[in-house]
């Protein structure tokens, strides 16, 4: 657990289990908005024509929004 | 693993539309196959950083390294990637309707160990927090500044510094003098403008 909440850490030694990492989620995300808000995915990169041709135009699959996390 | 699991695990993955765990299962499961051939698979760059923050910042692809210096010839390579019903090869693959690349060998110089995760198709490993963030610190300013790297850089620091994501800061201090990144006080500054945004001290600052 991280000092301040009930969120599991991912630990330096061992591992996390898939549901403690599934529970964290929503932590991480809200966090990271604070620091650096909206979708942060690279706008180009030299897989543009692959990605764009396998997700409609985009360079991947739209992100499931902080609430349903 | 057998036939049947791997082709429940691909259903599972392609009907996935989540990109984050769409990463995360995939890795799963190729990390387990590539194991059973003995090969130890590590996930790095952008899908290790979704991974650490859910920072929204991962494509659509999935980016793997190799922990030993050599990997599978080629042949078994499309062997193990063709019970997949991947298309491609040898290096990059269309995969359960997404990408996953193979880098080679990984490029890690912390003294951590790889963060692990029980994943559903069994654990998978991610590239060490404190080596992800001095790179993204070093491409946010060289060669010149990348407003992108620097909003990941910050992503990164937060969820160290909150303790979400466990951190030696010691190594990321060491890494950071490394003569392949000699960045330490621009590694420095970033963390402690994120420090100061949570209000607590930056690890980094010994006074």
């Amino acid at each position: 657990m991280n000092s301040k909440s009930k969120v599991p850490s991912i630990p330096i030694e061992g591992s996390i289990s898939w549901e403690d990492w599934l529970k964290g989620r929503r932590y991480r995300r809200e966090l990271s908005q604070l620091v650096a808000p909206g979708i942060n995915r690279r706008k180009t990169s030299s897989s543009d024509r692959r990605l764009k041709k396998l997700f409609n135009g985009e360079r991947g699959l739209p992100f499931t929004p902080t609430e349903k996390l | 693993m057998d036939s049947e699991k791997i082709k429940s695990a691909l259903a599972d993955i392609t009907a996935e539309k989540d990109p984050t765990l769409k990463s995360a299962k995939l890795a799963s499961l190729v990390s387990a196959l590539w194991a059973e051939q003995g090969v130890e698979l590590v996930v790095v760059g952008g899908s290790a950083i979704e991974i650490l923050t859910e920072g929204e910042y991962v494509s659509g692809d999935l980016d793997m390294c190799h922990l030993s210096v050599s990997t599978l010839p080629v042949r078994q390579r499309q062997e193990i990637m063709g019970l997949l019903g991947a298309k491609g090869g040898p290096r990059n693959w269309q995969v359960a309707g997404t990408y996953f690349d193979l880098l080679g060998p990984v490029e890690s110089f912390s003294r951590t160990p790889y963060r692990r995760v029980q994943g559903p198709y069994g654990e998978f490993l991610v590239l060490q927090p404190e080596d992800l963030l001095v790179e993204r610190v070093l491409v946010s300013y060289y060669p010149e500044p990348h407003p992108p790297a620097l909003k990941c850089a910050r992503e990164l620091a937060i969820v160290m510094l909150d303790g979400v994501v466990k951190t030696d800061w010691s190594e990321v201090l060491r890494i950071a003098n490394r003569p392949e990144y000699r960045n330490v006080e621009q590694c420095k500054a970033l963390v402690r403008e994120v420090a100061n945004e949570l209000k607590i001290k930056s690890p980094l600052d010994s006074d």
